[in-house]
């Protein structure tokens, strides 16, 4: 607590924090037109809350995202997904269906364009943001743990 | 039409979704979530049985993921075989879940529970994506959630054994999937393509410019199917690992999750594969002397177990090889013996590890020798047991005896007159390490030395239902028997 190398750490990953997290939202939004999508943004969004939680505990790590809430939104996220493949099913086409179930499919190359990928990318980056923070915990957690467990 | 049209999907949308769901529901209303998997797995059954009706209507049909046509998409396709394996998965599965819910309270922490509830429909999705999909690399996705979910099912008890047994399950496994994957890149190399009908018309050219290339995807298929299917030699993870679990994971495991394996097989045999490439290399041959050696070495190994659910473990190994068999004999008659196998094996076994789990329930042994005299204070579990063995001996009466009836019939009319032998002494082996726990639960005179617990309702019941069907199965065999000739000659 407190020494230097401590200050260092915790400054660095306050400062740089912010700026993954926008990357992270950058790629994950971006899916259908550059390399990443879902997976590697989510990833990315997942790494800073962990870098955070490392650098300084895991209150302050709780107090950003609980290990509840992300096991919320890592089964929300993945329902989401589902819930995208039904909706083109009520929109009268097969499951998962994009254009020809009547997505707006936007100008290429837009920013708000392919439809249904664009929200699959989206659910898919927040569910994997999130199990990466679960896994976080529970690794962390099943170490507290391991003294009693056996 | 309308939502009916869809219905292929959304099974497994709904067992995706429940999976999803479940967790949720769990931490919010705790009380809907064990009903609403009940309900999801009911509603999925129901579409089944729809598909299969319709399949008797209008034959082979198609299901396209987001309506892209194969090449591009995936693939979902019903057939009568296809329909009846959904059948089978789905309604044991939800007869399983019935019986589990009062069993995992008491197997597993409370606050598992609602993982326990997602696993287990993950894995019901992924086996009915396996029964459904056209699509070789979706059969390897559904692969690997299989296996992950499958072990994960076992070490959620956590304690030692189970994280042993699932660790070396997943480690086999995981080969097992490994293989598949090179065996799918060595035919998508020579044919250029995922979808099986469309592999299954580029394979005869294939075959004669690369026959190195199909000898080894072959002997990959044979080596990952063999892995997860517990065929002889590659069966060494399956005992730790189903007689550890909780015995809901058992029931699973033993009945369905190994079964739907063997049907990845006979898909990659019968319907991907050219006939010309099955008859050049002695594919068949394999299978054959492999299944035999486990329905012979399972039933011996079985016999020396002191543990009640590592000897049914062992004897899943036997048991399995009867649907190997099926495979391997290449005849419609031996191969509706399979399949009709496939299905009682499927509802016997996951019974008797049910009677087993109520035996640990309510009295905590599964020694075998401390079960003297346990027919008394457990009266309809241990005649559910006594049915269950039955069956797997093969006497008559039970959905057993005509299995092997087709089974043993189907080799002789290729020829092979040995199979027969095979079956009928492992019919006696069965009889061998069966037999004298009934007969000890029934006729010792000595009082059960064990207190007892008294049984749930809710464990009971699956227990008689199990107990109607595998009589049924044995009385009435003929429609089952008539579905699976009429489905099995799209294959021939």
């Amino acid at each position: 607590m407190g020494t230097l190398e401590n200050q260092i750490v915790r400054i660095t990953s306050r400062l740089v924090a912010p700026f993954i997290q926008v990357y992270g939202i950058y790629v994950i939004i971006h899916g259908h037109l550059s390399p990443g999508g879902g997976f590697s943004g989510g990833a990315i969004f997942g790494a800073s809350l962990v870098l955070v939680a490392l650098s300084f505990n895991l209150e302050v790590g709780a107090k950003q995202i609980s290990h509840d809430t992300a096991s919320i939104l890592e089964s929300g996220g993945a329902l989401g997904f589902v819930i995208t493949g039904l909706v083109a099913i009520a929109l009268g086409a097969n499951f998962l269906a994009n254009q020809s179930a009547g997505f707006p499919m936007g100008q290429t190359g837009q920013l708000f364009s392919a439809g249904a990928i664009f929200i699959i990318t989206f659910f898919l980056g927040i569910k994997v943001a999130s199990t990466i923070v679960t896994l976080f915990y529970n690794i962390i957690e099943g170490e507290d743990k391991s003294g009693d467990a056996h | 039409m309308g939502l009916t049209n869809h219905f292929p999907a959304l099974i497994l949308a709904i067992l995706l979704g429940i999976s999803f769901l479940s967790p949720i529901l769990f931490r919010w209303v705790r009380k809907a979530s064990a009903p609403a998997l009940l309900l999801s797995l009911f509603l999925a059954l129901v579409m089944a049985v729809y598909l299969l009706i319709q399949t008797t209507q209008v034959g082979e049909f198609s299901y396209y993921m987001g309506g892209w046509p194969p090449p591009w998409g995936i693939e979902l396709k019903i057939n009568l075989i296809r329909a009846y394996m959904l059948i089978v998965v789905l309604a044991v599965s939800l007869w399983i879940m019935v019986y589990a819910l009062k069993d995992l309270e008491h197997e597993l922490k409370t606050d598992v529970l609602g993982w326990y509830y997602t696993l287990y429909a993950l894995v019901v999705a992924s086996m009915a994506g396996m029964a459904l999909t056209n699509d070789l690399f979706n059969l390897f996705v559904l692969m690997e959630i299989c296996a992950i979910s499958a072990c994960a099912i076992i070490s959620i008890k956590e304690d030692r054994a189970c994280l042993e047994a699932s660790f070396k399950y997943l480690i086999l496994s995981a080969m097992g999937t490994g293989c598949f994957l090179l065996g799918v890149a060595m035919v998508y190399m020579v044919t250029g393509h995922m979808n099986y009908d469309l592999v299954n018309e580029y394979l005869p050219v294939a075959v004669e410019q690369y026959p190195n290339n199909m000898f080894a995807a072959s002997a990959l298929f044979i080596v990952a199917f063999g892995t997860k299917a517990a065929l002889f030699p590659l069966h060494v993870w399956l005992p730790d690992a189903h007689a550890s679990a909780p015995s809901p994971s058992s029931a699973m495991l033993s009945g369905l999750v190994i079964k739907i394996y063997a049907f990845g097989l006979f898909i990659v045999f019968y319907q991907i594969f050219p006939r010309s490439l099955l008859d050049s290399i002695p594919l068949n041959e394999i299978i054959l002397w492999l299944s035999s050696m486990g329905i012979m070495f399972g039933s011996i190994f079985a016999m020396v177990q002191v543990d009640l659910k590592k000897m049914l473990a062992y004897s899943s190994i036997g048991q399995i090889g009867y649907v190997f068999l099926g495979i391997g004999l290449d005849d419609t008659i031996a191969m509706t013996g399979g399949f009709y196998h496939l299905l009682v094996h499927a509802i016997m076994k996951s019974m008797l590890f049910m009677c087993a789990g109520v035996i640990i329930y309510t009295t905590g042994i599964r020694q075998i020798k401390q079960l003297g005299g346990i027919g008394q204070v457990l009266p309809i579990t241990m005649i559910a047991f006594t049915i269950g063995s039955a069956s797997m001996i093969g006497i008559p009466g039970t959905g057993g005896l005509i299995s092997k009836w087709y089974l043993a019939l189907g080799a002789l009319e290729i020829g092979r007159p040995i199979f027969v032998v095979i079956i009928l002494a492992s019919s006696l082996l069965n009889a061998i390490y069966y037999m004298p726990i009934i007969v000890n639960a029934f006729m010792q005179q000595e009082e059960f030395a064990y207190e007892v617990k008294a049984v749930p309702r809710q464990m009971l019941i699956p227990l008689i239902i199990g107990m109607i069907a595998i009589v049924f199965l044995g009385v009435f065999s003929r429609p089952v028997i008539v579905l699976l000739e009429n489905g099995l000659q799209l294959f021939f």
